[in-house]
């Protein structure tokens, strides 16, 4: 079981890999419409009269790349913050990240924003602001007694943030009309038609930055997952790991947010299901997380966009009907 | 855990999306309660009822309007007692209506009126249909049965003589989008198979692609929205800044092999008129049908011959500058106005 | 090759002092205890000869080097700590437990080596737990638990000479067949490995049994220190407790035996 963990990892990556590459180039494949490959990659036929080409590069593409993107980012996003809160029911949302930005976006949506740098909008611009700026009063709040961050003070500031944020966001609320209250509501559940691949090239180095961060982290967090005492016992320097993950995750999770909304479940039942087939080794739940998650948030929006054609579903509601069930088994069978 | 950290926020979404439901799924206006006398003080909590009462002469019974409520220009003295998911039920009670006037789905809000002794009129948004029968309703209601007659039937000739100088021209397949999140092709909400939108865009000449889907409202992907391939793209907003219209007409430039886009027939309507289902649809079909069959660039059907050339340079105007006053008079007594959307 | 601490003082708040200048020395080999009461401050103690806490003033030294300069890693690959309870948040397998311990040995992507796996199987065999290698941690009994910590630690101080071993209450949560295992595990490893080791406690008889050296807390200062069998009077137990008792060699086992008669009158 224990034996040759290179073999465990080389194998767990490049399978999960592999199931994550099938998932994200099939799903442009399927839709409501059907469109006709051939003619999708006609060059012959000019782009403004080819409307295969336009559903598939337009519309489908880059929507399987954002929920790519957005998957792989926030399952592991989850791995590092439960490593790191040493709580498997931690979510990269557990500490307001995602309330805050739905302050943010929901400012945006409400007052009309309608600014915008490197052609991103208003709303993911300042649902990644207000993730910031969630993430900033959260740290402040748990160094602001030590030197280390305190895990219990970042979890009780976390979910204190998020109860005042959500305060907020019915103060705001209380000035948004009937419309702009459903729009707020749909992006609350999440919704990767990017129809461009602009938000996926700008939350790209973020990510990039992010998951170069979680790289260096996956033994520190094995490590750290036994108590902070035990990990600085074994040579952590866990003021270092703590910060690293922290700000790493919570990066990502931004960023995530910013193009796809605070997509529920994905970064708590994805690493709960890999670590059921792989085991608890961070160096191997982190990489194959990030592709499972992909996997996963690529296949929940596939059938969130078809199964009720053409009416279609957020995909927060399939990442939560099939991840809520799934959660309380989890619960049930400890 | 997400919900467990959110509880409020996901209650009180939860409701907005029940409210929601229940406002598409309905289309049934009626009166609730039967006169004994008419009303002398008469709450509105809804847009279209208010303009309605106003458009049947009304104005010296009604004391309180809803938040939301922008017309006609008198509301703005009047107090407001919240909304539909806010009504201030003390607010009202103290101001002794003798008929309120709810939306259907203010359940709360109608119990404490019935327990409270206060009479109600209940409201649903419709198709046009049950713009004017809700008109005659009302007019029934508080006694002025011969002005909301009048109104109506104006409103009924008017859809007539729109739809009879429609009839036989060409039915460009439209989009009628009323949401979409700024400067960008994400959140984008169309007019489904049913509701006054809809109906307003069949009156005007158009044939809606999304007529299928037995809704109000359809989240139209740029999938979907390729898919359907629309001769014309018709956002309505409520106002916009006129910088803002050209950029935010350009934003479908992505979609080029959609027919609108490639015709140039993407048109951003802005009027204050369009999202209300009250007295002014009349007008508010006009401006769609002035739009619809606009000058376009590329494409023949809908142009000059025996078309309404007034109308088509109203609309022009009006997509032109928003926020001038009246460029299209109305024979109802609203005046377009600036008021813009929201607060 | 002394692991040693000198005038230690440390406080966790600004108002009370957990330690109030505490010195104490480790050589291979050695077998140190630390007793006291409850509260006398064994485990800070324990913590700032591991490098977990920064002392306020004083210094612990290895091989005379400050345990700050020498840096995290260097220091865990000679002193590893052995904490009272350990609950991992995740289910890891015991050979995964003790592989944690290579942490300190490895680069930053490394993976484990067959030697790494080798020298954790010894740990585990040193201990007695070898069959267990591939059972998940948590579902292991609380004595099993301890040995695989304490052979997590072993992987982690292997191979280097004059290493350190230190261990907060071994056998505090423990029924009295798991307590002798334990500390037959501990006492071979002092004896056969020249591990030194330090052991914090409040059970006398285990330090009595176990410990060639004594260090007495009480509310955080020294009150007494040498050779087991000098500093365990019936004075200290007195001073320490407030209670009256006899000490004497038990018959078969040789060791001290400290048998409480009564509580002094106040």
């Amino acid at each position: 079981m224990s034996r040759g963990i290179r073999r465990r990892f080389i194998f767990s990556t490049l399978g999960f890999a592999g199931v994550a590459l099938a998932v994200i180039l099939g799903a442009p494949l399927v839709g409501s419409t059907s469109i006709d490959l051939r003619r999708v990659f006609d060059s012959s036929i000019p782009v403004s009269e080819n409307v295969d080409a336009q559903i598939f590069f337009v519309a489908r593409l880059p929507r399987s790349l954002a929920g790519a993107l957005v998957g792989a980012t926030l399952a592991s996003a989850g791995v590092i913050f439960q490593g790191l809160l040493r709580n498997p029911l931690a979510t990269p949302f557990t500490l307001g990240i995602s309330s805050g930005a739905a302050l943010g976006a929901m400012l945006a949506i409400t007052f009309g924003w309608s600014f915008a740098i490197a052609g991103i909008t208003a709303v993911p611009l300042s649902s990644f602001a207000g993730s910031i700026g969630a993430v900033a009063i959260v740290y402040w709040l748990s160094v602001a007694r030590q030197r280390g961050l305190s895990t219990s003070v970042l979890l009780l500031a976390g979910v204190t943030l998020n109860a005042f944020i959500s305060a907020l966001i019915l103060f705001v609320q209380y000035f948004a009309d009937f419309a702009e209250t459903f729009r707020t509501l749909r992006w609350l559940m999440g919704d990767l038609d990017v129809s461009s691949f602009r938000p996926i090239v700008v939350a790209l180095p973020l990510a990039v930055v992010a998951f170069a961060m979680f790289a260096m982290l996956p033994r520190a967090l094995n490590l750290l997952s036994l108590g902070p005492d035990s990990a600085a016992a074994r040579g952590v320097d866990i003021v270092r790991a703590q910060r690293t993950a922290f700000f790493s995750a919570s990066l990502a999770t931004g960023a995530a947010v910013s193009v796809g909304g605070p997509i529920g479940f994905v970064g708590i039942i994805v690493p709960h299901l890999v670590r059921l087939l792989v085991g608890s080794d961070h160096r191997i739940v982190l990489p194959a997380s990030a592709f499972f998650g992909a996997a996963f948030l690529v296949a929940c929006d596939t059938i969130a966009r078809t199964i009720m054609a053409p009416v279609e579903l957020p995909v927060g509601v399939i990442t939560a009907v099939l991840g809520g069930p799934f959660f309380l088994w989890l619960l049930v069978r400890r | 855990m997400t919900m467990r950290t959110r509880p409020r926020l996901w209650v009180s979404l939860r409701f907005c999306v029940f409210a929601f439901t229940l406002w598409s799924a309905f289309s049934i206006t009626s009166a609730s309660q039967q006169p004994d006398t008419h009303p002398a003080r008469i709450i509105s909590l809804i847009p279209a009822t208010t303009e309605m009462l106003f458009a049947i002469g009304a104005a010296p019974q009604v004391v309180a309007v809803g938040s939301f409520d922008a017309h006609p220009p008198e509301v703005q003295s009047l107090p407001r007692v919240g909304a539909l998911l806010d009504p201030d039920v003390e607010r009202i009670l103290s101001l002794k209506p003798d008929l309120v006037i709810v939306y259907g789905t203010q359940l709360d809000l109608r119990q404490q009126l019935e327990r409270a002794g206060i009479q109600q009129f209940s409201y649903k948004h419709g198709g046009l249909a049950g713009v004017t029968a809700t008109i005659r309703a009302l007019g029934a209601r508080i006694g002025r049965v011969q002005e909301a007659e009048r109104v109506a039937t104006d409103i009924e000739s008017r859809l007539t003589s729109i739809r009879r100088r429609m009839a036989g021209r060409p039915r460009p397949k439209t989009v009628l989008v009323f949401g979409r999140d700024r400067m960008s092709l994400q959140g984008i909400f169309a007019s489904g198979g049913v509701g006054f939108l809809n109906d307003m865009l069949q009156t005007a000449g158009g044939d809606n692609v999304f007529a299928d889907v037995k809704r109000e409202s359809v989240q139209a992907t740029s999938e979907l929205i390729l898919a359907r391939s629309p001769d014309v793209i018709l956002e309505l907003r409520s106002s916009i800044d006129p910088d803002q219209a050209a950029a935010e007409r350009a934003v479908w430039d992505t979609l080029a092999a959609v027919p609108a886009v490639r015709t140039g027939r993407v048109h951003m309507l802005a009027d204050p008129s369009l999202m209300v289902p009250g007295p002014r649809v009349a007008h508010a079909t006009e401006l769609i049908a002035g739009a619809l069959h606009s000058r376009s660039r590329g494409e023949g059907g809908g142009r000059g011959d025996g078309f309404n050339a007034e109308l088509a340079e109203n609309a022009k105007k009006r997509f032109e500058k928003p926020f001038a006053s009246s460029a299209l008079k109305s024979s109802l007594r609203p005046q377009p106005t600036s008021a813009s959307e929201g607060r | 090759m002394l692991l040693s601490a000198s005038n230690i003082v440390f406080s966790y708040e600004e108002r009370s002092t957990t330690l109030r200048g505490v010195s104490v020395t480790c050589a291979p080999g050695d077998f140190v205890g630390i007793l006291g009461p409850n509260g006398s401050g064994k485990t800070t103690l324990l913590r700032a000869l591991g490098g977990l806490i920064r002392p306020a003033s004083g210094a612990v030294r290895l091989d005379d080097v400050g345990l700050s300069k020498l840096g995290r890693a260097a220091a865990a690959r000679r002193i590893a700590v052995v904490p009272q309870e350990i609950h991992p948040a995740f289910d890891y397998s015991v050979i995964e437990m003790v592989l944690m311990g290579r942490y300190p040995h490895l680069g930053r992507f490394a993976l484990e080596s067959p030697r790494d796996f080798e020298i954790a199987r010894a740990a585990l065999a040193a201990t007695g737990t070898l069959e267990l290698e591939d059972r998940l941690f948590s579902t292991l009994s609380g004595g099993e638990k301890q040995r695989v910590v304490i052979a997590s630690a072993l992987a982690q101080i292997e191979g280097q000479p004059g290493s350190y071993l230190l261990l907060d209450e071994p056998t505090a949560s423990l029924d009295l067949g798991f307590q002798l295992e334990v500390a037959s595990v501990v006492r071979k490893l002092a004896e056969e490995r020249r591990i030194g080791l330090v052991l914090s406690t409040h059970d006398l008889n285990l330090a009595a049994g176990l410990c060639r050296t004594l260090v007495v807390l009480k509310a955080g200062e020294v009150i007494a220190s040498g050779p087991t069998a000098d500093v365990l009077t019936p004075a200290l137990i007195r001073r320490l407790y407030g209670v009256e008792s006899e000490i004497a060699p038990h018959p078969r086992t040789g060791r001290l035996v400290v048998v409480p008669i009564s509580r002094e009158a106040p």
